[in-house]
C-alpha cells in the first residue's frame, strides 16, 4: 500500500516537472528550427540553429544589449543589496520613537503600481536631462536608481534580521567596533544565505525589468536584452525561431545566477518564512 | 561611544549633500557656457520610431538614401505597443526630453494622441500637399484641419484564397471578385465541406473583421464628428454582428489567440482564406512551398446600398513632434514621402510596401506580376482598391469600444439578441467615454 502510494506520489510529481519545464524545452527547441516550424508547433529539433544564430547577431546589436542589461543589473543588485540591508538592518537593531509607524507606511508603499509613478519618474528625469551628466532620459542611471530603493527588500532584510542573535551587537560595540563596523564585519558576513536569496531576486528582477527601461531609454546603444527581444517581434511577419534564440541567450545568465547561489537561495528563503 | 559615532554619520551625510549640490551646481555653469551640444538648441541628429525592420523601417532607409541633404538620420526601431506607451509616458508628462523628431503612428490610433497632446505634433501643411494622398488617409491623420500626419501605407484590404482549395470546391476568381459577405459564406460552407478545411482563422479577441466589414460601407463606432458613440441603429454594424455570427456557427473558423497562431493558421495550410490588410502578404509569401498557390480578390462588401469592395486595415503615417529639429525632419518627410515618385516606385520594388500617393500609382513598379500570387499584379489591384476606400473618422476611442463589443459579441453568440447587445454596447460605451 505505501509502495502504491509513493509510486502515485512519483507520477504525479513527474507530471508536474514535466509541465514546469516543457517550455523551456520547447523553447530550446525552437531555437533550432524555422520560424514556420516554430508557429507549426514542431517539437524535434531542426537543424536551424546556426541561421537563426547568424541572423540574430546580424540584425540586432545582441552583445550590447547583453553589456547593457549586466550592467545595470549588477550595479541595481549591488544598491539594492546595500540599501535594503542597511535600512533593514536599521529598523530592527536600533530603537528610534515611531519606527514602526515608519516602517508601516513604507510597507504600504508596496502597494502604488509603478505604472503610477511612471509619469512623475520620467518628469523628474527629464527635468535633470542636460544639467547633470550621466542621469537624465536615456542614461543607464536613469534605469538604476528607481529601481534600487524598495520597500520590498528592506522588509525582506528586517524579517531575516530577526533571526540574527543581538548579542553580536553588543559583543562588537564592547570590542570597539563602529556602528558601520559591526554592519559589515559582524552583520554582513553571518547572513550570508540572506544576502544570496535577495541578490537572486534583485538580479532576475532587474533582469527582466521591462517597463522603466523601455520608457526611459530610447537609443539603441541602451537596449536592454528585454527591449531586443520585444522588437524582434514587432514586424509584421516576425522571425519566431530567430526570437527564441534570443530568449535561450537572454534566460542563460538568470539561470547560472541561480544555480550558483541555489543553495544559499533556498536557506534565505526559509530563514525569511522562519522570522 | 555611540553619540559620537551619530555625529560623525551626521557629518558625513552633510558633507556628501554638499558634494551632490555641488556638482549639480558645477556642471550646469558648464554645460551653460559651451552651448552647442545642449539638445534643445540644436539637433544635429533626426531621429525617427519606427517598427517593422522589413517595412516601414526599410521605408525610412531608403527614403535616407533617396534624399538629396546630407542630415545625420538616426532609425530607432521599436514595437508598436512600445511605441505607444513611449509616447505616452513622455507626452503626459510634459518634458518632450528624449522624445524622436519623427514617429509612425497607426492610423486607428491617430486622433487619440493629437487630441490628448494638442501642441505636441507639427502641422505639415507646408511641406505637403494633402490632396496628393488617398482620400481616406486625410481624416484619421488632421485635427482642425491642419493636416499632422504624412500618410504612408495604406492598409487596403484584399481577400488572399488558396486557389487550390477553392478551385477544388468550384470557384474561380471571378467567383470571389466583388461578392458580398454572405455569398463568402456560402462559398465558406463549401469550401469547408469539399476540402474539409476551415475557411478563416479568427481571434475572438479582436474584432479586426468586423472593422473591415463596417468601413467598407463607410460607417465606424463613432459618428463623424469622431466623438458621439454610434453602435445601436448603426445598420452596417448589425450586419457585420450577423455575419459574424453566420460564420461561426457555419463551423469553418480556426480560432487563434495570438498572432502566431494567426500566422501558423494559413502557413500550414489549415485554412483557404485571408481577408486582411495587404500588409500581410509578407507573411503568407513566407512559406515558399504554397508559391502560386494564392491569389487575391477584392474584399468582401456588407450586403446593403452604398457598400464597396474596398476597405482598410491597419496602416500608419509619420508624424513630426514639435520640437527643435521639427522644420528640418519636416523637410525630410516632404522631400521624400511627400513627392518623390521614384522613390515610391523603389518602396515596391524593394520593400514591398505600397504608400498611398496617388500620383506614384501609374509607375512601372506597380504593374509587375508577383510570382507567388501566380503572376498577379497584386500592387496595382491593390491600388485600385486604395481609390475606393471609403473614408470614415475612426476617432479616439476605436480600441476601448472594441472591448466592449468584444464582450458583446460573446453574449451574442451565447443567444443575446442583437438588438439588446448593441443597445448594452451603447450605453456601456456611452458610459466610459463620458
Amino acid at each position: 500500500m505505501r509502495k502504491l502510494k509513493r509510486i502515485g506520489v512519483y507520477i504525479f510529481l513527474s507530471i508536474a516537472s514535466l509541465v514546469s519545464i516543457f517550455p523551456f524545452l520547447w523553447m530550446i527547441v525552437s531555437m533550432t528550427n524555422k520560424s514556420v516550424d516554430v508557429t507549426q508547433g514542431r517539437l524535434l529539433p531542426g537543424s536551424y540553429l546556426f541561421e537563426n544564430l547568424t541572423v540574430l547577431f546580424d540584425s540586432v546589436n545582441m552583445v550590447t544589449a547583453l553589456v547593457n542589461s549586466t550592467i545595470i543589473a549588477l550595479i541595481t543588485t549591488f544598491l539594492t543589496l546595500l540599501i535594503g540591508s542597511l535600512a533593514g538592518y536599521g529598523f530592527e537593531i536600533y530603537r528610534t520613537p515611531g519606527k514602526d509607524r515608519i516602517f508601516n507606511i513604507l510597507l504600504l508603499s508596496m502597494m502604488i503600481p509603478f505604472a503610477a509613478i511612471m509619469i512623475p519618474l520620467y518628469r523628474m528625469f527629464g527635468g535633470v536631462s542636460g544639467t547633470i551628466p550621466f542621469l537624465g532620459i536615456d542614461t543607464l542611471a536613469a534605469a538604476i536608481l528607481p529601481t534600487v530603493i524598495t520597500a520590498f527588500f528592506i522588509f525582506f532584510f528586517r524579517q531575516n534580521t530577526k533571526m540574527f542573535a543581538k548579542e553580536l551587537v553588543e559583543a562588537g560595540r564592547i570590542d570597539g567596533l563602529s556602528e558601520l563596523g559591526i554592519f559589515f564585519r559582524v552583520y554582513l558576513p553571518t547572513m550570508k544565505t540572506t544576502y544570496a536569496a535577495a541578490a537572486i531576486i534583485a538580479f532576475m528582477n532587474s533582469w527582466n525589468n521591462y517597463l522603466w527601461p523601455l520608457v526611459v531609454l530610447q537609443s539603441p546603444e541602451n537596449q536592454t536584452i528585454p527591449l531586443l527581444i520585444s522588437n524582434l517581434g514587432a514586424g509584421y511577419s516576425p522571425d519566431y525561431g530567430v526570437i527564441m534564440t534570443a530568449i535561450v541567450i537572454a534566460t542563460l545568465p538568470t539561470a547560472l545566477v541561480f544555480f550558483i547561489m541555489q543553495r544559499h537561495f533556498v536557506e534565505g528563503m526559509m530563514g525569511s518564512m522562519k522570522g | 561611544m555611540k553619540e559620537f559615532q551619530w555625529k560623525k554619520s551626521r557629518l558625513f551625510a552633510f558633507a556628501l549633500l554638499t558634494l551632490i549640490v555641488l556638482a549639480a551646481c558645477s556642471s550646469d555653469e558648464e554645460s551653460g557656457a559651451s552651448g552647442e551640444g545642449d539638445p534643445e538648441e540644436d539637433p544635429d541628429t533626426i531621429t525617427a520610431w519606427a517598427w517593422d525592420p522589413n517595412f516601414n523601417i526599410a521605408a525610412l532607409e531608403i527614403a535616407e538614401e533617396s534624399y538629396d541633404e546630407d542630415i545625420d538620420f538616426e532609425i530607432i526601431e521599436n514595437a508598436q505597443d512600445d511605441i505607444v506607451s513611449k509616447l505616452n509616458t513622455g507626452l503626459s508628462s510634459g518634458t518632450m526630453k528624449g522624445m524622436p523628431n519623427i514617429v509612425l503612428i497607426e492610423d486607428q490610433r491617430a486622433q487619440s494622441f493629437l487630441q490628448s497632446y494638442p501642441d505636441a505634433f507639427f502641422p505639415i501643411d507646408d511641406y505637403i500637399n494633402p490632396d496628393d494622398f488617398a482620400a481616406y488617409k486625410l481624416a484619421p491623420t488632421s485635427l482642425d484641419d491642419k493636416q499632422y500626419g504624412l500618410p504612408f501605407d495604406t492598409g487596403v484590404t484584399g481577400l488572399f484564397f488558396r486557389t487550390d482549395y477553392l478551385e477544388e470546391a468550384g470557384y474561380s476568381m471571378e467567383d470571389l471578385t466583388d461578392i458580398t459577405w454572405e455569398e463568402y459564406i456560402e462559398i465558406g460552407r463549401d469550401v469547408n465541406e469539399t476540402t474539409g478545411k476551415d475557411m478563416i482563422s479568427l481571434d475572438p479577441n479582436d474584432l479586426g473583421i468586423l472593422r473591415v466589414m463596417i468601413q467598407s460601407a463607410g460607417e465606424w463606432y463613432v459618428d463623424e464628428d469622431g466623438t458621439t458613440v454610434n453602435i445601436e441603429g448603426n445598420e452596417p454594424l448589425r450586419k457585420a454582428f450577423e455575419n459574424y455570427k453566420a460564420m461561426m456557427e457555419a463551423d469553418f473558423v480556426k480560432a487563434n489567440s495570438d498572432w502566431s497562431q494567426f500566422i501558423s493558421a494559413f502557413n500550414s495550410g489549415d485554412v483557404a482564406t485571408v481577408p486582411s490588410g495587404n500588409w500581410i502578404g509578407a507573411s503568407i509569401e513566407a512559406e515558399e512551398s504554397q508559391a502560386g498557390d494564392w491569389a487575391v480578390a477584392p474584399i468582401p462588401r456588407l450586403d446593403m446600398e452604398g457598400a464597396v469592395n474596398a476597405s482598410n486595415q491597419g496602416g500608419s503615417s509619420f508624424y513630426v513632434l514639435n520640437i527643435p529639429g521639427k522644420e528640418k525632419a519636416a523637410e525630410f518627410l516632404g522631400k521624400t514621402f511627400g513627392e518623390n515618385e521614384e522613390f515610391y516606385q523603389e518602396l515596391v520594388n524593394d520593400v514591398g510596401a505600397l504608400g498611398t500617393y496617388t500620383p506614384a500609382s501609374d509607375g512601372e513598379a506597380y504593374q509587375a506580376g508577383n510570382d507567388f500570387f501566380g503572376g498577379q499584379s497584386l500592387i496595382s489591384d491593390f491600388s485600385t482598391w486604395v481609390e475606393d476606400i471609403p473614408s470614415v473618422n475612426y476617432g479616439m476611442h476605436t480600441y476601448s469600444i472594441e472591448d466592449i463589443l468584444a464582450a458583446e459579441m460573446q453574449n451574442y453568440l451565447k443567444g443575446k439578441s442583437l438588438d439588446d447587445a448593441l443597445a448594452d454596447a451603447q450605453a456601456q460605451a456611452e458610459a466610459q467615454l463620458k
